[in-house]
């Protein structure tokens, strides 16, 4: 614990990560405006006394917004990263341990969806699913799995030779204790390095896709769409859009140092280094 | 010792090799002499006049190809191809063609090819978006080479304004050309070249029939988003930008001062489709409420910030020969609106949303995710509705998704658009008359039905504006659609282009003067 | 080596195949027409169920399927139901575009994700190694249609250095013009690049700085470097020739990687640049349901994806023979 705190990747990342977080969980109690209070008459306003990050387009107060889109934009990202997670980690313990024809078809269907540019598959899904949280969390979590996937079965691979899975089996020690209780720790430093990072890609991949008109629907204040929203009016009144990219922006930042630091500590074999894929903008 | 070293330095030489050849009109930016470099917002999908389907379609094949009319700025039909056209009785017209026009690629325009491309655009096998346009036609036959007769099944007053269809060859298509991507047309450009996704190029005909355009080269550039088309045209990339762009972009070009400005009454409207068959909306009265509860002024100044004008029914002022100015949907007032939806049986809850019989008044309106103003419209729509007591939410999804569910009538309120109405019939007959292919929510109302026959009957502008008043005037009452704004069209150019005129469609005609 | 390329082409096919399949039901479980689409507003219903027929849309879906996969045994993608062309040659006009782009943004990433991965590995722990990699991490954080639009507005609007929208010359004939004495065709072609490319290629730019920076700490701290060190070679010699070679393995197979990030992030950037290429194309096509124009893009995509990757896989393993194949 004390290494951790000397890493200042490690520190930095999570103090801000931290910060979101507290906001997002508290911010009914952090914002002095209704999330949906119109004031027509005050739109695009910069930062003041009464609204202390200025108004958006509907003159409704940014930093409510903002606030309340961290919630919003970090229940959507966590939750993809923990299906995209949960799914791929499965996938790559069943085909790395079962080897054959079965890590054969597992490993062609990773393929498939590798081969898919993640914002795209995104977009089809959506377009098949209809827009909305929920579906835009599955529509993430589709496009980003793979990389879980791939490392975990990578790793199986690694250990499923080594001696104290072997004396396992030998014992009769059932699959998914086998999986589970030995293989798995040895995947979750990666795994959470790949999570942490993967928060940060699937922020600025939803706000990417409420760049192109999809995902949430209005009034609910993602971050994306507010984003892009304020990009309309970049020219006269750029702070709306400036706020809400740098919030992203930050967060993001915030997430990949975190998720560096994490691998310093948890991954020091690199096994992500080289698999990972950096996020999509 | 350098940490730079190879690489670094290359990355710095590059940027000042960038940077030295940057004298403040970069090199790129500007216009070879004599073209003219037109901004649109989406690549064309066909050049066949036939299959038009886009703006950017229409606009460039009404420079390549010429047709029996032209409309000219105020929607009012001019001589092309024909010098002259008669109308002996309701079912009958008849042209007269000129007989110097040729196609480019030198054979002459004569009546075999208007034949040829009307007869083909009413094939249904074409599968011609305008084909219903030309439905009431019967009969079109050439008398000689020069002179066209057109047969009506019923009179139809609309037909002189749907006439500007560009003239196709006959004897090339049925050559085997294929004018979707290899126009030939007999007008005053010539199709050059197509990059496809980015620019379509025209060059002047010399032999146009009505003198060489003064400039040499038009092209198309294809620049999807709205915000970079309007940064390109202030960057110098572009001489001419028109609508769409956002309001806010328009307001600060329109205050810069540095470009030729023209803002036009258009010939389009965005409306609000209210579904007459939709579960809560059957009752006039709550449809009457609803318009009621739409604050129109907010909308128009705050959102399209005064670059739309707010509309006071179906009618048009552009077609100002069919404008009433006494004709007038329900204004913005909440608490009429309460009133009337307590008549209609719907009493505010406790958590203040309006219930009947158990029932929420609940309403989704959706609109399509391109247009970022409709987008914003429909939020604040949801807004105020909420506040008054509607439960209302917002749907929005692409195009083809939320067309499909309107034109399927499965939408409770629709934000959308009209384009193109160069007669009150356009806007009307097909979408609210019982039989008209547009009306997708099945609006059936014998009174409307009847004064829009009339109106396409009549043989005077007086008399049809007569019947197009009396229709608008039922369909403010009984509001299927409330039209939102007629949309203004905007354009702007480099000061530096003399001689052109804008147009409500946004079509470029003017700039073929000599 | 041969065996292994040749089972990876292999392979190739069933993924194909898989893709294709995929594609197809994706594009007929989203709602909306095409036939719709293309009629538009005037879409009256006999004129939707003619045009359907037309196109073959009303036919069962495994029928569909069938005749699709029957054409394309062919090499036939397919005609566009918008664009009155044949898919192939649509994608055939877009994709030196793309592929364009797309190796500028390569080229500027790593230019850039060396340079300053070389900088923080040389100057580590001082506020330029700070500075260098919290700038990489920044170009990672920041939503590429937010950084474009940004330095359109910059570079374009503002300075007047670079032209806003729109593609030069392709890059092989400016490259030729150049040789024959007309430079200011690539330049032109290239400051149409620029942005674009920047914008996509930032965010490489960061992973490869960091896997650079790793690689080359690792390096400098070796008993190899040490010797050569010891053996009073000049520190610039003994960061270039030695460390940094050996910490451009990574780099190769992250290139790999990045292909389908860039393939994505291009369907932002070329709509804001105007640029005519795949991903404008993909985007469009689904926004009008151009069901056989999809199927082509996507599979062009894939196909371009699965080269690199098997490329990036044997270069590896040929420069570094310790890495097994398979």
């Amino acid at each position: 614990m004390r290494r951790a705190l000397r890493n200042p990747q490690l520190v930095a990342g999570g103090t801000v990560v931290l910060l979101i977080l507290l906001v997002a969980v508290f911010h009914p109690f952090l914002a002095p405006y209704g999330v949906e209070q119109m004031d027509m008459a005050n739109r695009l306003s910069g930062p003041s006394a009464k609204h202390w990050l200025g108004t958006d387009n509907f003159g409704r107060d940014l930093w409510t917004r903002l606030a309340h889109g961290a919630a919003i934009s970090m229940s959507i990202a966590m939750a993809s990263v923990l299906i995209a997670g949960t799914f791929g980690t499965v996938i790559g313990l069943i085909s790395g341990y079962a080897g054959g024809w079965l890590d054969l078809t597992l490993s062609r269907l990773v393929d498939l969806f590798l081969a898919f540019p993640p914002l795209i598959l995104a977009l089809a899904l959506i377009a098949v699913l209809g827009p909305g949280p929920v579906n835009v969390t599955i529509a993430l979590a589709a496009a980003f799995w793979t990389q879980y996937a791939r490392v975990v079965r990578a790793i199986t691979l690694a250990e499923r030779e080594r001696d104290y899975v072997l004396a396992a089996e030998a014992v009769g020690a059932s699959l998914p204790r086998i999986l589970g209780r030995h293989i798995l720790p040895n995947a979750a430093g990666p795994i959470l390095v790949l999570a942490t990072l993967g928060v940060g890609t699937a922020i600025v991949t939803e706000s990417g896709l409420s760049f192109l008109g999809l995902g949430v629907q209005p009034p609910t204040p993602t971050w994306g769409w507010t984003l892009s929203y304020g990009l309309r009016f970049l020219r006269s009144d750029p702070w709306m859009s400036t706020l809400a990219g740098l919030t992203i922006m930050l967060t993001v930042l915030g997430f990949n140092l975190l998720g560096d630091g994490l691998r310093d500590h948890l991954d020091p074999r690199g096994v992500v280094r080289g698999i990972r894929k950096n996020p999509v903008s | 010792m350098s940490k730079m070293g190879g690489f670094g330095l290359g990355v710095v030489a590059l940027v000042a090799l960038l940077g030295t050849s940057a004298p403040v009109t970069s090199a790129w930016a500007q216009p070879a002499k004599g073209l003219i470099r037109i901004g649109t917002d989406v690549d064309s999908q066909s050049l066949d006049p036939r299959l038009m389907r886009e703006t950017t379609g229409f606009r460039a094949i009404n420079l390549i190809y010429s047709a029996l009319i032209q409309l000219d700025d105020k929607v009012s039909p001019r001589p092309d191809l024909a010098t002259k056209w008669e109308n002996p009785d309701p079912k009958t017209w008849i042209f007269t063609l000129r007989r110097d026009a040729r196609f480019h690629d030198g054979r002459p325009v004569t009546a075999a090819d208007v034949v040829f491309t009307y007869t083909t655009i009413l094939d249904p096998a074409l599968n011609a978006r305008f084909r219903t346009l030309y439905t009431p036609i019967d009969k079109i036959e050439a008398v000689d080479e020069g002179t066209v007769r057109i047969s009506l099944k019923e009179p139809y007053a609309p037909l002189l304004s749907y006439l500007d269809l560009g003239i196709v060859p006959k004897h090339a298509v049925e050559g085997g050309r294929d004018l979707n991507v290899n126009p030939l047309g007999s007008g005053p450009y010539k199709f050059a070249k197509w990059k496809r996704g980015s620019r379509i190029s025209l060059e002047a005909n010399a032999d146009y029939f009505g003198g060489k355009p003064k400039y040499d080269k038009l092209d198309f550039v294809v620049v999807p988003d709205n915000t970079a088309r309007a940064q390109a045209f202030e960057a110098g990339d572009l001489d001419l930008i028109q609508s769409p762009l956002s309001p806010r972009d328009i307001k600060r070009l329109a205050a810069a001062g540095k470009a030729a400005y023209a803002k036009l009454p258009g010939i389009a409207v965005t409306y609000l489709n209210i579904n007459t068959k939709s579960e809560n909306l059957g009752d006039p009265r709550v449809r009457k409420a609803l318009a009621m509860l739409i604050d129109q002024k907010t909308i128009v100044d705050q959102i399209y910030e005064g670059t739309d004008q707010a509309a006071t029914s179906l009618l048009l002022p552009s077609l100002a020969w069919s404008y009433a100015a006494d004709v007038k949907q329900p204004a913005f007032d909440p608490a009429k609106a309460k009133a009337l939806l307590a008549e209609a049986g719907w009493k505010p809850g406790p958590d203040g949303i309006m219930g009947k019989d158990g029932k929420k008044l609940s309403i989704t309106i959706g609109t399509h995710s391109e247009d970022p103003n409709r987008v914003q419209t429909v939020e604040f729509i949801q807004n105020v509705l909420k506040q008054n007591g509607v439960d209302a939410k917002v749907a929005i999804s692409d195009w083809p998704s939320f067309s499909g569910g309107v034109q399927n009538g499965r939408h409770d309120v629709g934000l959308m658009g009209w384009v193109a109405l160069v007669d009150p019939d356009r806007l009307m007959y097909g979408q609210l008359h019982s039989a008209g292919g547009l009306n997708w929510g099945k609006y059936s109302n014998a009174k409307v039905d009847a004064a829009l026959t009339a109106g396409r009957a009549a043989a005077s502008l007086p008399a049809r504006a007569a019947a197009y008043k009396q229709a608008a005037a039922e369909l403010a009452e009984e509001m299927p659609y409330y039209v939102l704004s007629y949309q203004g069209f905007h354009v702007f150019t480099d000061k530096a282009l003399t001689g052109f005129v804008p147009d409500p469609r946004g079509y470029l005609r003017s700039l073929a003067a000599k | 080596m041969l065996a292994y390329t040749a089972r990876r082409i292999a392979l190739l096919v069933p993924l194909l195949v898989g893709i294709a399949v995929l594609v197809f039901l994706l594009m007929h479980l989203i709602p909306g027409d095409p036939a719709r689409v293309l009629l538009g507003d005037d879409a009256t219903k006999e004129a939707v169920d003619r045009l359907r027929a037309s196109l073959g849309l009303d036919r069962p879906l495994p029928v569909q399927l069938w005749l699709y996969f029957q054409r394309l045994a062919a090499f036939d993608l397919g005609r566009s139901i918008f664009q009155s062309q044949s898919v192939a040659s649509l994608i055939l006009a877009r994709l030196p575009a793309t592929l364009e782009i797309a190796f500028m943004a390569l080229l500027i990433s790593a230019l850039l994700g060396i340079a300053l991965g070389v900088a923080a590995a040389v100057k580590q722990g001082s506020p330029v190694d700070v500075f260098c990699m919290m700038f990489a991490q920044a170009g990672v954080s920041m939503p590429v249609f937010w950084l474009g639009i940004l330095l359109m507005y910059v570079f374009a609007v503002e300075l007047h250095w670079l032209p806003a929208i729109g593609r030069g010359e392709p890059l092989p004939s400016a490259i030729g013009a150049a040789f024959s004495g007309r430079p200011e065709v690539l330049l032109k072609s290239l400051s149409h690049l620029v942005m674009p490319a920047l914008a996509l290629g930032l965010s490489n730019a960061a992973v490869i700085s960091r896997l650079v920076r790793a690689a080359m700490l690792e390096m400098l701290s070796s008993d190899f470097v040490r010797t050569a060190r010891a053996k009073g070679m000049g520190e610039g010699v003994v960061v270039f020739r030695h460390a940094l070679r050996n910490a451009l393995l990574p780099v190769v197979t992250v290139i790999g990687w990045q292909c389908g990030v860039l393939l994505s992030g291009s369907v932002l950037t070329e709509g804001i640049f105007g640029w005519p290429g795949l991903g404008q194309l993909a985007v469009n096509a689904i926004a009008q349901r151009d069901i056989p124009l999809v199927q082509g893009v996507i599979l062009t995509f894939a196909f371009v994806f699965a080269l690199v990757n098997l490329t990036v896989d044997l270069l590896y393993s040929a420069i570094d023979p310790r890495v097994r194949l398979g």
